[in-house]
């Protein structure tokens, strides 16, 4: 998603939120019930988009990859090589990583924003962690072949 | 004696801590005496920590005025949506649209018009059929749209700037002065090489932000004109940060 489409999504959440916010009960912090209003909107356009959400849909039911190689590889990771590293994952893997590991959710919670089970969220995130381990040191994955 | 292969398929749960206590306990025997799996959990937590501090990537300053604007209107209009602006103001948000919708066009044919396994072509290895001729006919009419709306922006925002502080005025002139600079160095050194990615994105990047310094500039004339002043600070803050 484009910069320019993440301020008009995030224009049209505030916009939505200022109109909702009689419904807010409390129950939750308004910054979380922010947040999943905000998280409900982005994923209802990439459902709009054609190919995009069956995409993120289908990558979160799909096979761990094999163990890598072992030993530490990864030594002090900079951020622009994570954040690229990040557009290399499939949008499945990628979506649980940002929701869980930038952003904190716990697995409940992603589990329910995503519609899957707590135990895709957590191989997701596995499969993730694993295959971003490999794109920040591809040396290490091919001095194990 | 429990596998490697095993354990590494838990060490994302066990990073998080959220094994069971007799499993978390097996792992982490075994993890005291692998070197390797050892590794691979250093590995797992440095992720995790360099995650955490990715941060969030904050919104430019004028959206926060636009969306003030938008729910000060739909507040005036007794609406549950935004009521179409006045025709004074119309033309402005029509040029802020286009502005947006150019952003969006520019960074679909640009940053999306080639797959993120392709390189961008050279004129040495410019693919065949004119795909890139496409594309720079493309970019070429982006820049002509940015120039008329930016014309357009500078128009109504220059219209009414002797309303304005003479200081936030002077601000403002020194703002764009150094933005127009950046357009034109990146301007020359695209003509002297057609193919230079880091002088488009750069290019891209001066007339965006110049987009962004107009934007705030009209909704700072428009805090002013509603009369609102802690509006209007808010509005100077975002433009200080836009130069």
């Amino acid at each position: 998603m484009g910069r320019v489409e993440a301020e008009d999504l995030l224009q049209d959440m505030f916009l939505t939120a200022h109109r909702k916010l009689g419904l807010y009960r409390g129950e939750s912090a308004l910054g979380t019930w922010l947040f999943r209003l905000g998280t409900n909107l982005c994923l209802d356009h990439l459902r709009s988009r054609s190919g995009r959400f069956s995409a993120l849909q289908d990558g979160l039911d799909d096979d761990l990859p094999a163990s890598t190689s072992s030993g530490p590889v990864l030594g002090v990771i900079d951020r622009l090589d994570l954040e690229r590293a990040l557009t290399t994952l499939p949008a499945g893997a990628r979506t649980v990583f940002v929701l869980h590991d930038v952003e904190g959710l716990e697995h409940r919670e992603v589990a329910e924003l995503l519609g899957v089970s707590e135990g895709t969220s957590k191989s997701q995130l596995h499969k993730a962690r694993f295959r971003l381990r490999s794109a920040l040191n591809p040396t290490a994955t091919k001095a194990a072949r | 004696m429990t596998k490697c292969e095993d354990v590494q398929t838990r060490l994302s749960d066990f990073a998080d801590g959220l094994l069971a206590p007799d499993e978390h306990a097996v792992l982490l025997r075994h993890v005291r005496e692998c070197a390797d799996c050892s590794g691979v959990l250093s590995d797992l937590e440095r992720l995790r920590s360099t995650a955490r501090h990715l941060g969030t990537v904050p919104p430019p300053e004028h959206l926060w005025l636009e969306i003030a604007g938008q729910i000060r209107q739909s507040q005036r209009s007794g609406l549950a949506s935004p009521s179409r602006p006045s025709p004074q103001r119309r033309a402005a948000w029509q040029w802020i649209g286009l502005s947006a919708a150019l952003l969006a066009i520019t960074t679909a044919v640009y940053f999306f018009g080639r797959s993120p396994a392709q390189p961008i072509a050279t004129a040495n290895t410019a693919a065949p059929g004119g795909s890139m001729q496409v594309v720079a006919d493309e970019l070429s009419l982006a820049m002509q749209h940015y120039d008329r709306a930016i014309a357009e922006l500078e128009l109504a925002a220059g219209a009414d700037k002797s309303e304005m502080d003479p200081a936030v005025s002077a601000t403002l002139q020194r703002s764009l002065g150094s933005i127009d600079s950046a357009i034109s160095e990146s301007r020359a050194a695209l003509l002297s090489n057609p193919d230079s990615g880091p002088a488009r994105d750069s290019l891209f990047e001066a007339l965006r932000r110049k987009v962004s310094v107009l934007q705030a500039t009209v909704s700072l004339i428009n805090e002013m004109r509603q009369g609102d002043p802690a509006g209007a600070t808010r509005a100077m803050e975002g433009l200080g940060r836009q130069s």
